[in-house]
């Protein structure tokens, strides 16, 4: 593992396995990738119920579940300095290079980068997420990034619109920040095997139900698109705040024969459910990188994702362009232009590139943090000295030395190994 | 009896090998020694006497104490408590092949626990990774048949892996674990 160009990263998130999500998914799959190409991977995050501890995951992917209990929404409790020992101590023993935050909602995230920058390690953040600027939440978040980000080596972004957002909120330098898009695993959603009867025209929606995932929009949609196609079947999958509202817009419209509610569909069995219709609908009112779409679009339905005043349009235009549809062609499009190899490639470049970045001292350092703001960028900086001589009480408490190594596990090499992609000869050297 | 030792020292702890000479029944002691600090010890006794100085000499001059002054007699109490809290001398394993393991703690004070596991009972002895919310660090247990907790064969130390290894592959050899004497990565 001490090879030129080889990195020893540590992801750190508070969303991780066993949860399910985008940014599970997208540390895991990221993870498999980097180690394919032969970097050390190791994860972070905090305890699920019983979960606790060392494990590991496919191809060696080591898993520290750090028994701190989540206090809202899978979030460890901010604690600023709590995590600064078993940080240390994982960053030595497993000789980590550079550490990699997921996620600007997570805790565990923001506190060891603070961390890893006092201790002088390189650290990239990816933003999975668009925040606004006007709500109380969205305010105080943005604050905590700036200052998670004033001291950030690179920073990477899943679309353009979430580099821009990203931008907005934490006043980082846009040459600092990267856009890598989300991948699919194609191997997961497949086409259905025979090609699906056009005589009934089936309309798919999966999400949450909630607000900001354009529950509302589907309710005042679909009774207008079922008067206008009366060959048009609805499949709603998912669970949320606005179920409700859609149930009573079925009863209303008396379109229980016509719209199927299937409640919450657990993540292995979304490709069964794809495969049942010709047409998905996204209708997010916002949407950093929506990752529905791919997992649709790879199992060969078309996608509408409009504004919604053109929505009604979009689906009427959608199914006249049904017949010009191929979805084994859809999906061979799609394993060609969103593969997690491509993205662990593309994050490999910014990583090099961050660790070609320079170290600067603390006092240079301090001064990035003061212009976070008038009492904000000075809370900041005390904040950070307090870290630095925590950091450094702790190096007398239990110098370097006194951490042990952990050696590497070597993972027997077969020629057709099993990766999360499905099966594929190793490539030879 | 003749008896070849084998010991290492590494930072806080010790490690020493008793081999038995004879037959292979003999009995194969591992111990793990605490190493003393002298250092450690004289800095608790120079702090506790500076917080204990203070408010024994305000109680002398003026007959009475405030809060601030309570505060740092219970923190002083607290140290002294801790540094008289009986510290663990050895923790010892004694492997009697085809009859058990016998895990044994010694106290600073002279007090020694001991606890006797039959070899019948001991399924597998393991090499982890504890992960607490401060630190990470290495154990050896046993796995017990019929029990869903991991037995601790060091219950108070936190020897080095590379204390736990040799303790690990000679318990495997006396269960003839085969799996497990393969040597550590």
């Amino acid at each position: 593992m001490g090879e030129p160009g080889k990195h020893r990263i540590l992801m750190v998130s508070d969303f991780f396995y066993p949860n399910f999500g985008g940014v599970e998914n997208h540390i895991y799959y990221l993870s498999q990738c980097l180690i394919k190409e032969g970097h050390k991977v190791v994860v972070m995050t905090h305890a699920y119920q019983n979960r606790s501890g060392v494990r590991y995951m496919t191809n060696g992917l080591k898993v520290y579940y750090v028994p701190w209990k989540p206090f809202l929404m899978q979030n460890t409790l901010p604690t600023f300095f709590g995590t600064l020992s078993i940080t240390r101590t994982i960053l030595i023993r497993e000789k980590i290079s550079l550490v990699h935050g997921h996620q600007a909602f997570s805790t565990l995230c923001h506190e060891a980068l603070m961390h890893a920058r006092t201790m002088g390690y390189k650290v990239v953040f990816t933003d999975h997420s668009l925040y606004g600027f006007s709500d109380v939440g969205s305010i105080h978040m943005n604050k905590v990034l700036q200052f998670t980000l004033a001291d950030v080596t690179q920073a990477i972004c899943v679309s353009h619109t979430s580099k821009e957002n990203t931008v907005l909120r934490s006043g980082l330098p846009p040459e600092k920040v990267y856009v890598i898009p989300n991948a699919v695993d194609t191997a997961m959603f497949t086409p259905a095997p025979e090609r699906l009867s056009r005589d009934e025209i089936v309309i798919v929606v999966l999400s949450r139900l909630v607000y900001r995932k354009g529950a509302d929009l589907l309710v005042e949609v679909i009774p207008e698109v079922c008067k206008r196609h009366p060959n048009v079947r609805f499949i709603v999958g998912g669970d949320g705040p606005k179920r409700v509202r859609l149930e009573e817009m079925r009863e209303k419209h008396s379109l229980q024969d016509r719209v199927d509610m299937l409640g919450a569909v657990p993540h292995a069995k979304v490709r069964s459910v794809l495969i049942t219709g010709h047409i998905f609908l996204n209708s997010s009112l916002t949407e950093a990188f929506c990752i529905a779409i791919l997992e649709a679009a790879s199992c060969g339905l078309l996608t509408v994702s409009t504004h919604p005043t053109t929505m009604v349009h979009a689906i009427t235009r959608a199914i006249y362009m049904l017949p010009k549809i191929d979805p084994q062609d859809m999906h061979n499009r799609m394993k060609k232009l969103y593969s997690w190899p491509d993205v662990a490639r593309r994050t490999e470049i910014v990583y090099n590139r961050a660790l070609k970045c320079s170290n600067p001292p603390l006092l240079d350092r301090l001064s990035r943090y003061l212009t976070c703001g008038t009492w904000a960028g000075k809370i900041f900086c005390l904040v950070m000295i307090v870290n630095f001589l925590l950091w450094r009480l702790l190096q007398l408490w239990k110098p370097d030395k006194e951490i042990e190594v952990v050696p590497d596990i070597q993972l027997p090499k077969s020629q057709h190994e099993e990766t999360p992609f499905g099966s594929r000869p190793e490539k030879s050297s | 009896m003749g008896e070849e030792a084998l010991a290492v020292a590494t930072g806080k702890y010790t490690y020493l090998h008793e081999v038995g000479e004879g037959p292979p029944e003999a009995i194969d002691a591992h111990h793990i020694l605490v190493r003393r600090s002298r250092e450690k010890g004289f800095n608790l006794c120079l702090f506790t006497l500076l917080l204990f100085a203070y408010p024994t000499l305000l109680l002398f001059r003026q007959g009475k104490l405030d809060t601030l002054h309570i505060c740092s007699l219970v923190i002083m109490a607290l140290l002294i408590r801790l540094f008289l809290k009986k510290p663990v001398k050895k923790e010892s394993v004694l492997i009697l092949p085809a009859f058990g393991v016998q895990l044994e703690t010694q106290y600073g004070s002279g007090k020694t626990i001991r606890q006797f596991v039959p070899i019948s009972r001991i399924l597998k002895p393991v090499l982890t990774e504890c992960v607490t919310p401060v630190t990470c660090y290495w154990t050896l247990s046993l796995i017990i048949r019929g029990e869903e907790e991991l037995m601790l064969v060091f219950k108070e130390l936190r020897p080095p892996v590379k204390m736990l290894a040799p303790v690990w592959k000679a318990l495997c050899a006396a269960i003839e674990c085969g799996e497990c004497t393969e040597a550590i990565t």
